[in-house]
């Protein structure tokens, strides 16, 4: 059984790659999903290269207080007197990593709880139910903010965990609605004829005919994550001795930016801030077409 | 064209001219794709015409581009389609939308489906009133009223919601709305194809007699040259987007021309003919009856695979399946009313009836998917009912299902080999390169060869035949003793059916395996099955040897199916 299994281990990893690849190239043939590709690239290049590509450190004060763009600060520097251009780029670290890493905590919870969800019939689907529900229910907002006032400057990983918190319920539920009506489609009965456990039809039948609906799950999840993220910090319920967008926001709000006329402080992050979220949402236009073959080879019968 | 037309009707000018009528879909990054190849014909006024083809062949595509519902990608590129002697292509939206009425109109297979649940059947044709104003406000009750009675449906259901009504009042009531509109031409796109076999019958005859009464023209498109051949006076034979043939109904059936409707009709046959031949079963010549009577009273015979032969029986004692009502306060409903019969090791049974009748229930009991609410479903020793997990598993490796929509019961995104290698894994020892040999092996023996390549392909690559091939495949990867086999060929082109169907009849002979044949195709019932039971509301009200009940029914219902099998010869008796 050693011997013979390596070539059809080579072949389920071959085709975990194609599947990767598939995705890729879909999205990618879509005109409006590019330009989200490009930008969300220019973002992660941006956060991945920030020691080269920032002239000063994000946190190197000293510099001319609350000075407007000039060739030395393109963007001006803070009221503490920190380059903005800098904090910018440092900035993006923050809002990539925490949107990527809240989004696919957020979804890996809401595939697990949805599909199981759905695909039981019985007592514990109803027990789930009212969790999900109560979940959904509460206003996200206040709840996010009980928990960070309660968690005090637990910096990202608290903030991480705020986001997925308030987050997944949404997406479990629509997988979960997915799920059964995949559940009674003849091929995962089929799938039971041969034998097949629950847990491998779950996994194997129902849930790949779902990639287009959890990758837009994850992008919206994640879009979601980059707003709350900046949100909590700007409320000044992250850790504001760390640079992000949301600090940056938050300290231009605390020195009256907008008042002494340095709307740069407030703008900059700001438009980042939206730009991250557009590109998330353009790539999730080309999300569609990856669960059906027949719509991308564009032979409709 | 060579029509035979009245000498008073010589210089009329056609209401409908189609010249050189080429249709394609385009879409961006591709090949353009020639639906509709250069088709010339013309309609005279009154004239009811058939356009006969098997799905691909272009004629709904057709039937689209002349009702000018086209839609992109499929895309006019040449030609013309003249209507009272100006070309539709030219009309604009307002005028298109002003010749809805007193023009052309269109039934769908889904106008079934069209209605707007949330409104009633009045509030429908009221709508319709409305927006072309040619009746007279005081008087839309009294037009309704008309129009549904027309259809053969009481005024009540003017007052219904669509989901209250049957999928044949449904029909019947889009009918009656296309009808509102006074068209001279109607285009009828597989009006009965979503139907039951009794309903399909009825309203066939309903549209025969309106285009009679009414007078208008009439275009009927169907896969089915039978009901085409019974309801049309011409017909014209679709194949890849050209016309093959095009001639009165009775000179296709008696000298067709063309060899695709030769085909075609070498597929048709009367269930209660005395001995059968379709292209398929034919080539084991003899009387497939007798070859059966013979098998039945000899001992298995003793080839290479006896191993694999059947030696359990399922047997169904007094079983019955009531369902809870569907709301409060109504009767519960009876699928299954005390049903008995015996499926022997080998045998073949074939369980008819239209829709409703319980035969699916009935599968569902004898697959464990559902436990009867009283009597007994045995497999062998072990009672059905009472199996636990473990048991059934062990259950699904002896009986398992064909489905009937190939198209669904393909999971699109794993390959053949995936497919096929599971129940391998789950039901038998083979392992890693056996495995895959087993299930090379299992691929040709359905007839899908090269296997290498069929193995690598993924569900939509192949056409519906291929795949029903591959869930039969799929079926029989456990070495099962009975196979049940639910409508397997319905959703089949004509040519195709004979082919699976053959296929199924010579794995049960090698193979020895029993199978449950669930239908309401008579015809495919008599090819490959020995006994068989005819339900009615969940009782079975005939059962004995295929032949016998097919050629000597006793029971009335088993007569209105047959009668409602779509017979070409009928063309013949002129209507």
């Amino acid at each position: 059984m050693t011997s013979t299994t390596t070539p059809v281990r080579a072949r389920a990893l071959r085709g975990a790659l194609r599947t990767v690849g598939r995705i890729a190239s879909t999205i990618w043939s879509n005109p409006r999903a590019r330009i989200g590709v490009v930008l969300l690239a220019i973002f992660i290049l941006a956060a991945t290269f920030a020691p080269w590509l920032a002239p000063y450190g994000a946190s190197q004060d000293g510099f001319e207080r609350s000075a407007g763009g000039s060739a030395a600060h393109w963007l001006g520097t803070t009221a503490a007197g920190e380059d903005v251009l800098s904090q910018i780029i440092w900035g993006a670290r923050v809002s990539v990593f925490v949107g990527f890493a809240a989004g696919a905590i957020a979804t890996v919870i809401a595939v697990l709880i949805g599909l199981s969800w759905g695909y039981s019939r019985g007592f514990g689907g109803e027990v789930v139910g009212f969790i999900v529900n109560l979940f959904l229910v509460i206003p996200g907002l206040p709840l996010m903010i009980v928990i960070a006032s309660y968690l005090q400057n637990g910096g990202i990983a608290m903030i991480i965990a705020v986001i997925v918190v308030t987050g997944w319920a949404w997406g479990a539920r629509v997988l979960r609605s997915q799920t059964q009506t995949l559940r009674s489609r003849d091929f995962v009965t089929a799938a039971r004829f041969a034998g097949d456990s629950s847990f491998r039809i779950i996994f194997r039948e129902i849930l790949p005919n779902m990639t287009s609906l959890i990758t837009g799950a994850f992008f919206g999840a994640a879009t979601a994550a980059i707003l709350a993220e900046a949100g909590l910090e700007f409320l000044g319920l992250g850790d504001p001795t760390t640079v992000s967008w949301g600090t940056m926001l938050f300290w231009a709000q605390n020195s009256n930016a907008l008042l002494t006329g340095q709307w740069l402080l407030l703008f900059a992050p700001g438009l980042c801030i939206a730009l991250l979220a557009t590109s998330l949402t353009l790539i999730n236009f080309g999300v569609d077409g990856i669960s059906n073959p027949r719509l991308r080879e564009g032979k409709g019968r | 064209m060579t029509t035979n037309t009245t000498p008073g009707q010589v210089d009329e000018q056609p209401i409908l001219r189609v010249e050189n009528l080429t249709v394609e879909y385009r879409s961006e990054g591709f090949e353009p794709v020639a639906a509709v190849k250069n088709v010339s014909f013309t309609l005279r006024r009154g004239e009811f015409i058939g356009l006969v083809g098997e799905s691909g062949s272009g004629k709904s595509t057709l039937g689209f581009a002349l009702t000018r519902l086209a839609k992109p990608p499929a895309t006019i590129v040449d030609g013309k389609i003249l209507f009272h002697g100006s070309d539709i292509r030219t009309l604009d939206a307002e005028e298109l939308r002003k010749q809805r009425r007193g023009g052309f109109a269109m039934v769908l297979q889904s106008g079934m489906n069209a209605l707007n649940p949330v409104r009633t059947i009045r509030k429908h044709f009221h709508d319709i009133f409305r927006a072309h104003g040619h009746v007279e406000p005081g008087s839309f009750n009294a037009r309704a009223s008309e129009l549904v009675r027309k259809v053969e449906l009481p005024e009540t259901v003017l007052d219904r919601f669509p989901g209250e009504l049957s999928g044949g009042m449904r029909q019947r009531v889009s009918i009656a709305l296309a009808l509102s509109l006074e068209p001279e031409l109607l285009v009828f796109d597989e009006p009965t194809t979503a139907l039951d076999v009794l309903v399909q019958h009825a309203v066939m005859d309903t549209i025969r007699q309106l285009q009679a009464s009414e007078g208008f023209t009439a275009i009927l498109i169907s896969h089915d040259l039978g009901i085409v051949l019974e309801s049309t006076e011409r017909v014209l034979v679709m194949h890849d987007g050209v016309v093959v043939e095009d001639g009165p109904s009775h000179q296709i059936l008696d000298d067709p021309q063309a060899e695709y409707t030769r085909m075609l009709l070498s597929h048709y046959a009367d269930p209660r003919a005395e001995e059968i031949h379709i292209p398929g079963f034919s080539t084991r010549g003899r009387s497939a009856d007798a070859a059966r009577a013979e098998r039945a009273t000899t001992s298995p015979r003793s080839d290479a695979r006896a191993a694999r032969r059947a030696d359990a029986s399922i047997v169904v004692e007094g079983a019955s399946k009531v369902y809870a009502p569907p709301r409060r306060g109504e009767k519960p409903v009876v699928a299954v009313d005390n049903v008995s019969f015996t499926l022997a090791p080998g045998e073949s049974l074939a369980l008819v009836g239209q829709s409703g009748s319980g035969k699916s229930t009935i599968a569902r009991l004898v697959t464990g998917a559902e436990k009867p609410s009283s009597g007994l479903v045995r497999f062998g020793d072990s009672n059905l009912a009472s199996l636990r997990r473990r048991e059934l598993r062990d259950l699904r490796k002896n009986v398992q299902m064909v489905f009937q929509d190939p198209y669904a019961a393909l999971n699109p995104l794993h390959t053949v080999e995936y497919t096929l290698m599971r129940p391998i894994l789950n039901f038998t020892e083979r392992r890693g390169e056996a495995a895959r040999e087993r299930m090379l092996e299992l691929l040709e023996t359905v007839g899908l060869t090269p296997a290498e390549t069929f193995a690598a392909k993924l569900p939509h690559q192949l056409s519906g035949g291929q795949r029903q091939r591959v869930v039969i495949a799929r079926a029989l990867a456990s070495d099962p003793q009975v196979l049940v086999a639910d409508e397997p060929v319905s959703m089949l082109d004509v040519s195709l059916r004979a082919g699976v169907l053959g296929l199924l009849e010579d794995l049960r002979e090698q193979w020895g395996v029993s199978m449950l044949y669930i239908t309401h195709d008579l015809l495919s019932a008599r090819l490959v099955t020995d006994r068989m039971m005819v339900l009615n509301a969940g009782r079975v009200v005939e059962s004995g040897p295929t032949a016998d009940v097919l050629r000597n029914p006793s029971d009335e219902y088993t007569i209105r199916l047959l009668d409602a099998v779509p017979n070409p010869a009928r063309a013949r008796e002129g209507r």
